[in-house]
């Protein structure tokens, strides 16, 4: 889980997945992982997420982190369009890091339609440049499900 | 093969070139014109190797690559050129491999380097063992005694005994975890351990290193190798492509991590192309249950059987407070049981103190007893034998001691003796020395009797003052002699201050008596010189008596009893040698007598 401060990954991921670790570690490690099984083109995948705390601006992510990661999910506070220049800025030492592993981008609190601060434009120039968007909701669990099962599909076939 | 080949070459060679030297031109052509149908496609190839073979830098690298190795056999066998040759390339290529992927060299080196490290310390720590067990040498507390005798019989080293003996460990789980993914490869748990979930421990320890390395400057190879939490530790072994972490309980020798290595090595070993190639799939590693699990138990039979010997179980910690107030206890027990009989000890040796009854009760003590009034004080010495006087009950009954000491005090008391005398006791009769007056003398006869312990008083050195005064007199008017005239009853000249003298005297006398309890009789005596007869002298003495005894008489009054009588010259004042005696013995005496009164 990747993306700018606030933006809602831990709750995507507990909307995702019944988590047995606590917060507590949460602040002091700055990470926090969780576990689901689920199926991805016809065969069972074990999903680890690395619910990484999240960086605001463009400051220097934690990349030991991401060392061996298989995929991404990169959230964006829909309320807040800085939050989407944090994650180009993030899927790019991404995928310096990494290479060309499979990502989904989540544009999240879509329950907050009135605060909404990102144009349709800005969304549509993200799927142009061909990557896979998903508007989620951590709060309603719209579309969260999806995201997750879209980025484990594609890394199978990766 | 091919220095073979040259070597035919060369032959051939030598031939073509005797061959033009044959006289036989005219067949030489026809015969050339054959050669060159027959052979003709090998002279061409001679040709070429010949070419090659002038110049020796045209050989070609594949036939090097055909005889290289052998030839690298054989001068390597003759002397270190090749290597000599080849050690700045070697040099250079290891630089720059490691330069450019140092991964490789480590995958090289890491199974050999382990095991020559895991000697190397191997070899320090036994050395630190035997500076150990001789610092441990002089332990002589009974467990160390009892380790000593085990060492003894076992025939291990002291120190090794020790170690067991302290070391409680049980390794609970291992894990084995994909290094760059942190995905778990294979986890193994020790028996009824409790266990979380294993694929998120994997990346939580992952997670952990990483943040830790992340967070603190740590030097490039330097990583988290244990993680420590109340009794139980996680102990993390890194390899190039792997990471070995073992859950401990306790206190793990480090020859369990040498043993984790060991197994990280061999994992590395075995599986070295499954964790290269690893894609999420942890099916592969299922063998490597084995090794793991050879982990969990290695040491783990001996810990535990120390480990159940040695649990604190609230049963122990009440046994053990139990035995310390057990023994506090007994402490102030023995203590004061010790000075209590150190009490009586002391009472039963002081004068006048005789106990009748003494024991001990649950919160103090209980004595009786007869104690004279005059022997020390059994309260005041509670307090010199450090026993609490609130903690026990004295009950003495008062009775006299005919201790001699005691005797004697209260002799002192009771009859209060001038500062001249002084007393001694001594088989039950006091003896007094020294002077005192008539009256304590008295007074003292009387009372001795009744002081207890006493029967008798020994006065033979004691001198009773008023009794000397009186007969010091006495002895003065003894001496006095009242003269006559030769065979008359007249007073000689100048007599009359001798009878004052008598008078005064005698008046002392009589005012002296009374203090030494004396009455006194006065006797007046007449005498004679022995001139004359019998019959003559012994009126004479009388009448001279009378005479005397008559004057003072007139002086004394009737208060004093004054007889007269005359002793002739039977009992002269001196022997009659001259006319000087003669004129002494005409005259009168005067013989006191000192009664009881």
């Amino acid at each position: 889980m990747l993306g700018g401060f606030a933006v809602g990954k831990t709750s995507l991921v507990r909307q995702f997945v019944e988590s047995i670790y606590s917060d507590k570690y949460h602040t002091t490690v700055g990470v926090k992982i969780d576990k689901k099984l689920v199926q991805a083109n016809g065969q069972e995948v074990n999903l680890l997420l690395w619910d990484i705390q999240g960086e605001d601006g463009v400051q220097k992510l934690r990349t030991s982190y991401l060392r061996g990661a298989a995929g991404y999910l990169l959230v964006i506070d829909g309320t807040r369009r800085s939050t989407l220049d944090t994650a180009c800025a993030i899927q790019q030492s991404a995928q310096e890091l990494l290479g060309l592993v499979p990502f989904i981008v989540v544009i999240n609190k879509t329950d907050l339609v009135d605060e909404w601060d990102l144009d349709e434009s800005a969304v549509a120039g993200l799927v142009q440049s061909g990557w896979t968007v998903y508007r989620t909701s951590a709060k309603t669990g719209q579309d969260v499900e999806e995201a997750f099962l879209t980025l484990a599909e594609k890394m199978t076939e990766a | 093969m091919l220095t073979q080949r040259r070597k035919g070459a060369k032959e051939s060679r030598t031939k073509l070139k005797s061959n033009p030297s044959s006289p036989d031109v005219i067949e030489q052509d026809g015969l050339n014109e054959l050669r060159r149908l027959l052979v003709g496609p090998e002279q061409q190839e001679i040709e070429v190797l010949r070419e090659r073979l002038d110049q020796q830098e045209s050989l070609l690298p594949e036939d090097i690559s055909r005889v290289l190795p052998e030839a690298v056999t054989l001068r390597t066998r003759r002397d270190k050129k090749v290597t000599e040759a080849l050690l700045p390339t070697v040099e250079e290529a290891i630089d720059i491999s490691v330069r450019k992927n140092p991964q490789t060299l480590i995958d090289a080196l890491f199974p050999v380097m382990g095991p020559a490290i895991r000697k190397a310390i191997a070899e320090a720590l036994s050395g630190m063992t035997q500076a150990m067990n001789k610092s441990l040498e002089h332990s002589l507390s009974p467990q160390g005694l009892k380790w000593r005798v085990e060492a003894w019989r076992t025939g291990r080293s002291f120190a090794e005994v020790v170690m067991l003996h302290t070391l409680l460990y049980r390794v609970e789980q291992v894990f084995l975890i994909h290094k760059e993914t942190g995905l778990l490869l294979q986890h193994v748990v020790a028996g009824d351990a409790s266990v979380q979930d294993a694929d998120m421990v994997s990346g939580m320890l992952t997670a952990i290193q990483d943040f830790v390395h992340d967070s603190f400057s740590v030097e490039e190879g330097g990583a988290l190798d244990t993680l420590q939490v109340g009794g139980l530790s996680v102990w993390i072994e890194r390899g190039p492509r792997a990471v070995l972490a073992a859950v401990i309980r306790g206190n793990a020798p480090q020859e369990l991590r040498a043993f984790l290595q060991q197994t990280l090595e061999q994992i590395h070993a075995e599986f070295a192309r499954e964790l290269e190639n690893f894609e999420g799939d942890a099916a592969p590693f299922e063998p490597s249950r084995e090794d793991l699990e050879a982990c969990l138990q290695s040491q783990y039979e001996q810990g535990s059987k120390e480990k159940t010997k040695k649990r604190v179980t609230p049963v122990r910690v009440v046994a053990a407070l139990l035995l310390v107030i057990v023994l506090v206890l007994g402490f102030f027990y023995v203590r004061s049981r010790w000075r209590w009989g150190n009490y009586l000890t002391r009472l039963q040796s002081e004068p006048g103190i005789v106990i009748t009854n003494a024991e001990r009760r649950w919160f103090g003590y209980s004595i009786a007893g007869l104690r004279d009034p005059m022997a020390a004080d059994p309260q005041a010495l509670l307090g010199e034998a450090s026993l609490d006087p609130a903690k026990v009950e004295s009950h003495w009954e008062p009775y006299h001691s005919l201790t001699p000491r005691f005797v004697l005090q209260r002799a002192q008391a009771l009859l209060n003796p001038p500062p001249t005398v002084t007393f001694r006791v001594e088989n039950n009769t006091l003896y007094a020395t020294g002077s005192a007056n008539h009256q304590w003398i008295t007074e003292t006869r009387r009372l001795v009797r009744v002081i207890p312990g006493l029967d008798r008083f020994d006065e033979s050195s004691l001198v009773d003052t008023n009794l000397q005064a009186a007969l010091n007199v006495k002895s003065r008017i003894e001496h006095r002699v009242v003269r006559f005239v030769l065979d008359t009853t007249g007073l000689a000249p100048g007599q009359g201050s001798e009878l004052e003298a008598l008078n005064a005297d005698i008046r002392e006398l009589k005012r002296l008596a009374p203090a030494a309890g004396k009455s006194i009789r006065v006797e007046v005596i007449g005498h004679t010189d022995q001139l004359g007869s019998e019959e003559t002298n012994l009126p004479l003495s009388r009448e001279r008596a009378e005479v005397v005894r008559a004057r003072l008489a007139a002086l004394l009054g009737d208060e004093v009893e004054l007889t007269a009588s005359g002793a002739g010259a039977a009992s002269p004042v001196r022997e009659e040698r001259s006319e000087e005696d003669k004129e002494a013995n005409r005259s009168v005496t005067v013989r006191v007598t000192l009664t009881d009164s």
